[in-house]
């Protein structure tokens, strides 16, 4: 470790400018921040939704690089793709998409590679698209698919594919697009909200844009190109002109070094930090290598998970748990399974409806999750699921569980939970009030003991 | 109050010039309660879902198109409840009748908007965003009305909408969020019938953590004012009685969790309540009536709750349905979607009476009423007279403000 990078790292509580330099270099430890089970727990909550004690202590014997490309590269099993195919046509079966919500929450808790599906619920909050309002449960899991076939792949390729979903287009009223009135809807939020952000374009881009697309519609819940409907016109977007398409259209809006810049910086807002929201040099580099690899996003995602800023306490604990971080996150650290519709709804509740987001800006994240009826709701979707006679930790009864953990006195248990579930320590105040909790001995003193944990302050950041 | 005296009421209050007074509060006395209470106003809406039907809501009882029009649904004077001359509500509405007499209810008729729509989810959409579908529509007149007020910083939300549905496009806002809470039990932490885990949770999250974290911060401040908020409120529904006897329909207990709300402190500003059912395809007359009594006796319990509760200087309450329906009456013993209606605004603070005329029912166009006030104007009302706002960037236009609320001039 240089001198500088020391300075930067002895730095992180004065509100100085970060390094890009430091920030995105290869991980080395500090006298703060070493590879140690918290370390490795950050990584998995961050890059997945949690681990188990037994995987953070298989992880800490490797080092974070391998259990990075470990996350990136799985794989899933072809069994397990294949029940997970089957259960999502069952859902559809029921003609009811709000199982196919829990058939997604069904995936998370199970699924080997929760980088992937991490991901896939990033993309889904960035292309969002609600079912409420394409109350099609078939276009819904298309896009799904969709959505986790490119997660880590070519952005570009995405961005295509994503342009002609059924989902997406009857989501944004633009399942026409007649040469004599072009819908600007969808030209506008691929530029403002998949690839550019506010700003990087005018409002004649749009309408020119919209031309590019007139011809591309949904006929039978499939894309097609009416090229009766095709302004053949000469347009101008973005300083360009020429008679363009919509996949020169598209092709146009991600040549901008905004999109890059635009994609970059949501990615490290999704998995590094909430705020303060990261300044363009800090995004320059990711930007760069997003672009010089093709867009792909893969190699993006393993710079991030193997930076100095990544582990650095910039980043640890610095991201409010959305509904699904939180209430995934709980289980799959304690090995827990649910009635996953009940999980679903309650989600939705508090905010994050698995296929229903609030609006096609998808999930803002950070500071707005909390409200007092959010914070009520998280507490109390705690000890729903630890109560619901559904829920299993490891196959057995909570107790059980951390018996066969070997944590056996209150103390035991509540240092195994802030291991395995908290980002920022528990001060030594609480611990020592929820210890006394416990200790009143009755069967239900575990469950009032990891409630009370669940609900200070410290839980809610991830 | 009999009905003759009821229509010189109404003549006295539609002149606009007579010095209204309530409760025997005089005005001056009224006015300081205003000026204390201004920034916490507060406004109850109601959503009627599926169109309401203007015409047998508030019903031209002397009118004889109507009665051509309307063979098998027009309901005939002797059963119904006198407004004015040739005016009457529903006789199911005899809350709304009694709020009119007590001085508390306005009736804003032939509300509606230019070229209308006449799908329920796009008529929907404009009333709830005040924009059209080709205009780009990312927030809603409440999103952009709650970005406006300070935040009361407390952590309570600035609005609230209650019941299972989806949430009001109207409260959709890039940067305000509106939780939805299907019921007190969600507002209430769980465990806490406990002393010792009651105890022990405000202790947990009432301590300052003093790090160099703000999100930890804000989160604990937040989780303090939470639990702090719904004590407050158990506390308050603990203690909350009332003489008043709620009807037992889902509307009659939003609103009563509604009073319960405002009187347990919340400095939320904006509640949210739907009653679906209007869209009256076919065998209109038992639902139509079902749904005005549960509406009308439901607002009449909850504003006599908020009088008791002393909050009644604070609240107004605005009812609004996505469209009226068609003049004629179908084959079904029902009525298609249609177009203008009347709105009403009820509350201590509201002009009573009736505002505007009943559009005429021989120049319609196809087959529906012509309306004459926008309801950007009633929303006018709202955000400048009751809110203190400025209108014109929310409903993204200018409006001229229907004077629905009392003014608190000295005369």
């Amino acid at each position: 470790m240089n001198m500088h990078a020391a300075a930067c790292a002895r730095n992180h509580r004065l509100n100085v400018i970060l390094d890009p330099d430091w920030a995105w270099s290869e991980f080395q430890s500090t006298p703060e921040t070493t590879w140690n089970i918290r370390t490795a727990a950050h990584l998995f909550r961050r890059a997945g939704f949690g681990a188990t004690q037994h995987e953070l202590t298989v992880a800490v014997a490797k080092t974070p690089a391998a259990v990075v490309d470990e996350l990136l590269t799985g794989p899933e099993l072809e069994t397990f793709q294949l029940e997970m195919k089957s259960l999502s046509h069952a859902a559809l079966a029921t003609g009811n998409v709000k199982q196919l919500s829990a058939w997604w929450v069904y995936r998370m808790l199970s699924t080997p590679m929760q980088l992937l599906e991490k991901t896939t619920l990033f993309w889904h909050g960035h292309f969002a698209t609600s079912a409420e309002k394409v109350a099609d449960g078939r276009l819904m899991l298309t896009q799904n698919e969709l959505l986790r076939a490119f997660a880590f792949g070519d952005f570009s390729k995405l961005l295509l594919a994503i342009s002609r979903d059924p989902a997406m287009l009857v989501y944004l009223d633009s399942v026409t697009n007649r040469k004599s009135h072009p819908n600007e809807n969808y030209a506008r939020e691929i530029m403002e909200l998949f690839c550019l952000g506010e700003g990087n374009y005018s409002e004649t881009d749009i309408r020119e844009l919209a031309r590019c697309f007139t011809g591309w519609e949904i006929r039978r819940d499939e894309f097609r190109f009416n090229r009766y409907q095709h302004d053949e016109g000469e347009k101008t977007i973005l300083a360009q002109t020429g008679n363009f398409g919509g996949e020169d259209g598209v092709r146009i809006v991600l040549a901008q070094d905004a999109a890059p810049e635009f994609i970059a910086s949501k990615l490290v807002r999704y998995f590094v930090m909430d705020e303060p929201s990261p300044t363009a040099a800090l995004i320059a580099p990711l930007a760069k290598e997003l672009r010089n690899s093709g867009m792909l996003i893969q190699p993006v995602l393993r710079r991030i998970f193997t930076s100095n800023l990544f582990y650095s306490p910039h980043a640890v604990g610095r991201k409010v748990r959305s509904p699904v971080e939180l209430a995934v996150g709980l289980l799959r650290s304690l090995e827990g399974s649910t009635n996953t519709f009940d999980l679903a709804e309650e989600m939705l509740t508090l905010g994050q409806g698995l296929l229903y987001p609030p609006s096609v800006k998808g999930w803002d994240g950070g500071r707005t999750w909390i409200n007092s009826s959010t914070l009520l709701g998280r507490s109390n979707l705690v000890r729903t699921l630890i109560t619901n006679d559904k829920t299993r930790f490891g196959k057995t009864t909570l107790k059980q569980y951390l018996a066969t953990q070997k944590v056996t006195n209150p103390r035991m248990v509540i240092d195994y939970l802030e291991t395995v579930l908290f980002a920022v320590p528990i001060p030594e105040a609480a611990k020592a009030q929820v210890e006394a909790l416990m200790k009143s001995g009755n069967d239900g003193s575990l469950i009032e003991g990891l409630h009370a944990l669940c609900t200070i302050p410290e839980f809610q950041l991830g | 109050m009999s009905h003759f005296s009821r229509r010189n009421f109404l003549r006295s209050s539609a002149a606009g010039s007579a010095v209204l007074t309530f409760g025997g509060l005089a005005p001056s006395a009224l006015q300081a309660a205003a000026e204390q209470s201004k920034s916490e106003r507060i406004l109850v809406v109601i959503e009627l879902q599926g169109g309401n039907d203007g015409l047998n809501t508030v019903i031209p009882v002397g009118d004889e198109t109507y009665r051509k029009l309307r063979s098998k649904l027009a309901i005939a004077k002797n059963d119904s409840l006198e407004i004015s001359d040739g005016l009457a509500f529903h006789s199911s509405l005899r809350g709304f009748a009694d709020l009119l007499e007590a001085g508390r209810l306005a009736v804003i008729q032939g509300v509606g908007y230019p070229d209308p729509n006449r799908s329920h989810f796009e008529s929907m959409d404009i009333w709830h965003t005040c924009q059209r579908k080709d205009e780009n529509r990312t927030d809603g007149w409440l999103g952009r009305l709650l970005e406006q007020t300070p935040d009361a910083g407390v952590g309570d939300p600035s609005a609230l909408h209650l019941g299972h549905d989806k949430q009001p496009f109207a409260f959709m806002s890039r940067k305000v969020r509106v939780p939805s809470i299907r019921s007190l039990e969600q507002f209430h932490l769980q465990g806490t019938e406990d002393a010792q885990f009651r105890q022990a949770v405000q202790e947990l999250t009432d301590a300052r953590r003093g790090d160099s974290n703000d999100l930890l911060n804000f989160v604990q401040s937040s989780t303090s004012s939470a639990i702090s908020a719904s004590e407050r409120l158990s506390s308050s529904v603990k203690s909350y009685s009332s003489s008043v006897t709620y009807p037992q329909n889902g509307l009659g207990e939003q609103l009563q969790t509604v009073a319960k709300l405002i009187s347990s402190g919340l400095k939320t500003s904006v509640y949210y309540v739907t009653l679906n059912g209007f869209d009256t395809h076919s065998q209109q007359p038992d639902a139509h009536a079902g749904l005005l009594r549960q509406l009308g006796d439901s607002v009449k319990a909850f504003l006599e709750d908020i009088d008791q509760l002393k909050h009644s200087d604070r609240v107004a309450l605005m009812c609004f349905s996505e469209f009226g329906r068609r003049v004629e009456e179908n084959a079904s013993a029902g009525t298609d979607h249609g177009t203008a209606g009347p709105m009403f605004m009820a509350g201590a603070m509201v002009k009573p009476g009736l505002f505007g005329e009943l559009p005429s029912l021989s120049n319609l166009q196809d087959g529906d009423l012509r309306h004459h006030t926008d309801f950007r104007q009633v929303y006018a009302a709202v955000i400048q007279n009751w809110f203190q706002c400025e209108a014109e960037p929310i409903l993204k236009g200018q409006y001229n403000a229907v004077d629905l609320f009392a003014t608190m001039d000295k005369q």
